[in-house]
């Protein structure tokens, strides 16, 4: 069994704001003029990161089915001209790397995720088989406008920051990912992101089946 | 007599960048446009480089040649004046 | 032998291959050896046009996506390479790693309207097709970041099989060129008319880009062999500058802060370095720098002039024709370049492996992203 103490957590789901509004919402959170080529989604995992304060010999592991969508949608409605900003924005993982440069924060382990039914189990797999004394569990999502028209993007917007430990001092809760081989409802376990969010958000505890033979368990102190 | 060619590259490079603190009168002729003046960096040249291929009918072949053009307003302006057709630029 | 930080222990690699333009991995390294170049000139927005750029398209693929892909019936030839098991079961994970996915569909569907190509648009599309095509189980974990991703891959699976929660591991990663991808760095200048010549010091930079796919089988160095002739990943490390989407520190910090720990545990022993060299200028300098700085004796090899940038699975790809180079006992050189080089340690012709003892592999991304594999005979 894998264990890790939560020690921090911060969440951010603005709703229907824009970006405009977030940029101006979180702007103490980032360096002056660091924030004119970021995305929502990089400006909210800067938010809920911002005093995590991540450090060099911390491991991030970010996990987002659809990353950086408005810049992949917008780079795609450049074309025959395509724009280098938005290409470069697109590619995840993005939003984290928007973040860490803005702080020009080297990170050692850096383990971006991406997926869908699966997603979340696997991301907090990587963070719970990290040596490192700290790992930050990150992810989130952007609304999309037109690829949401196709079910091809996030409908909604938002983004979360874990801090875990094997430490237990002051532990908020904590997280356990479980081997099974039971005959898995293999076809069934799932634990989309949205749903782990929600879960964050209301301190709500879980323990299900979150991809074939794994069970995770969210608990709280 | 100011040149209406460095003008309007000022004012393109407000509005490609999204300079929104900055008025395109605030950039000097010979200010360095990319690292220390307008602290631009290479991503800005770049996405620069797409407009004034779009506004000019220029091309600028690689990053090298890129870093070269951006060194200044005035060096753009230049740099464009040898490269587009007379009737691209003011 | 002392760890590098964060380094998990040795895992053993049992069985690897690749596809690139030239075939799989063996017929690959013949090529390169016989200094054959992938790379040709193809109109940068396929059927809609442009600059002539560089090129490495697998035989008959177009530029433009089709619905369903048309690299999927390609991988058949390298799925068939893999070990038959019960991939994706719970014991059995698969790691897939890739930069692109299936944006060409997506650019295909901007482009055409068609939905079809939405079926495989997203990156959880993308492998869920590759996933059925297989026939593998739902027990994929995917991971994305560049040009490092496969380096990704191969470390995450070394830690699951270490923690006893798989009983082998397959790590597959697969990249095909799109005018997404090839419009993008068109725009950043460095996809041009020009040939890649890694390491080379001229005036100006270029690359190729390549498709790429490629497959590792990793097991328990305690466990029987299921293979002959294995070899061990013996130390992996990584690092992220954080400095610059698409610059690197200009001290090469970055560069030796991925490799220094990777050097402390390959003391004593004779290497050849199969580096990124993706034949941009700054960073090209930078890595031959470095390397020539931590490991003075080992020649440097890239093969990106031929096969191009293979981007999320170079370093699986390259991995597999190292591999087929310690089996073939030949080291194909770097094709495309020619003196002078940023420093003395590039090799432009293929070499011998009888010299050496083990191969440094390097892969560099966005962000300065840096990872690095020793890998040794077992």
């Amino acid at each position: 069994m894998l264990h890790r103490h939560i020690v921090a957590l911060r969440t951010d789901a603005p709703g229907a704001e824009d970006l405009a509004a977030t940029r101006e919402r979180l702007r103490d959170a980032f360096p002056r003029n660091a924030t004119r080529r970021m995305t929502q989604l990089g400006l909210l995992l800067g938010g809920v990161l911002h005093d995590l304060a991540p450090t060099e010999n911390d491991t991030v592991v970010y996990a987002s089915v659809y990353g950086e969508t408005r810049a992949l949608e917008d780079y795609l409605t450049s074309f025959p001209t395509p724009s280098p900003t938005l290409f470069q924005t697109s590619i995840h993982p993005s939003g984290i790397q928007q973040v860490l440069i803005a702080r020009q924060q080297p990170i050692r382990q850096f383990f971006p995720h991406t997926g869908q039914r699966h997603l979340l189990a696997h991301a907090v797999q990587s963070a719970l088989l990290s040596p490192s004394p700290r790992t930050l569990l990150c992810g989130g999502e952007e609304r999309g406008t037109w690829l949401l028209e196709h079910d091809a993007a996030s409908g909604d917007t938002f983004a979360f920051a874990l801090a875990l430990s094997s430490d237990s001092a002051n532990a908020l809760g904590s997280l356990r990912l479980e081997q099974t081989t039971a005959a898995e409802s293999a076809l069934e376990a799932e634990l989309r992101l949205p749903r782990f969010f929600s879960a964050l958000v209301q301190r709500e505890p879980l323990s299900l089946p979150a991809a074939p033979g794994l069970i995770l368990t969210l608990s709280w102190n | 007599m100011s040149d209406p060619l460095r003008a309007q590259l000022k004012q393109l490079i407000v509005r490609t960048l999204k300079l929104d603190d900055l008025q395109p009168e605030d950039i000097g002729d010979d200010d360095p446009l990319i690292g220390s003046g307008l602290n631009l960096d290479s991503i800005d040249a770049l996405e620069l480089v797409v407009t004034l291929e779009k506004e000019f009918g220029i091309k600028i072949s690689s990053s090298e040649e890129s870093r070269a053009a951006l060194a200044s307003v005035a060096h753009l302006a230049d740099f464009v004046r040898s490269r587009a057709p007379a009737d691209r630029v003011a | 032998m002392p760890s590098a930080p964060f380094s998990p222990p040795p895992i053993r690699l049992t069985a690897t291959g690749c596809l690139t333009a030239l075939g799989d991995a063996a017929s690959t390294h013949a090529a390169l050896l016989s200094h054959q170049r992938a790379l040709q000139l193809h109109p940068v927005l396929g059927r809609d046009g442009g600059d002539s750029v560089p090129l490495a398209l697998l035989p008959q693929r177009s530029l433009d996506e089709t619905a369903p892909p048309n690299w999927l019936a390609h991988l058949d030839t390298l799925g068939a390479q893999i070990p038959a098991a019960d991939w994706g079961s719970s014991r059995l994970p698969v790691f897939v790693t890739s930069s692109n996915f299936g944006v060409g569909s997506l650019y295909a569907f901007q482009r055409t309207r068609d939905p079809a190509h939405l079926a495989s648009g997203t990156p959880f599309a993308s492998v869920d097709r590759i996933r059925q095509h297989f026939g593998w189980g739902a027990n994929v974990s995917i991971l994305s970041h560049a040009c490092v991703s496969a380096h990704l891959g191969l470390l995450l699976a070394t830690r699951t099989l270490h923690a006893g929660l798989a009983d082998r591991a397959l790590v597959f990663t697969f990249d095909f060129v799109s005018p997404f991808v090839a419009g993008g760095f068109h725009a950043l200048k460095i996809l041009n008319s020009g040939f890649p010549a890694p390491y080379a010091a001229r005036d100006t930079g270029s690359i190729g880009l390549g498709d790429g796919a490629a497959f590792a089988v990793l097991e328990h160095p305690d466990a029987s062999p299921s293979a002959p002739n294995t070899f061990l990943l013996h130390a992996q490390s990584l690092y992220n500058e954080m400095h610059h989407f698409t610059a690197n520190r200009a001290d090469g910090s970055g560069f030796a802060a991925c490799l220094e720990p990777v050097a402390a545990a390959a003391r004593d022993q004779r290497l050849w370095i199969k580096g990124h060299g993706t034949g941009t200028l700054e960073a090209g300098r930078l890595e031959a720098e470095t390397l020539a700085h931590l490991f003075p004796a080992a020649p440097l090899v890239s093969w990106k002039g031929s096969l191009g940038h293979t981007l999320g699975s170079c370093g699986l790809v390259e991995l597999a024709l190292a591999v087929e180079s310690l089996r073939d006992g030949r080291v194909p050189g770097t094709i495309g370049s020619e003196p002078p080089f940023f420093r003395d340690n590039v090799a432009a012709e293929p070499f011998s492996t009888a010299a050496f003892d083990a191969v440094l592999l390097t892969s560099n991304a966005f962000g300065g992203a840096h990872a690095a594999t020793l890998l040794n005979p077992d």
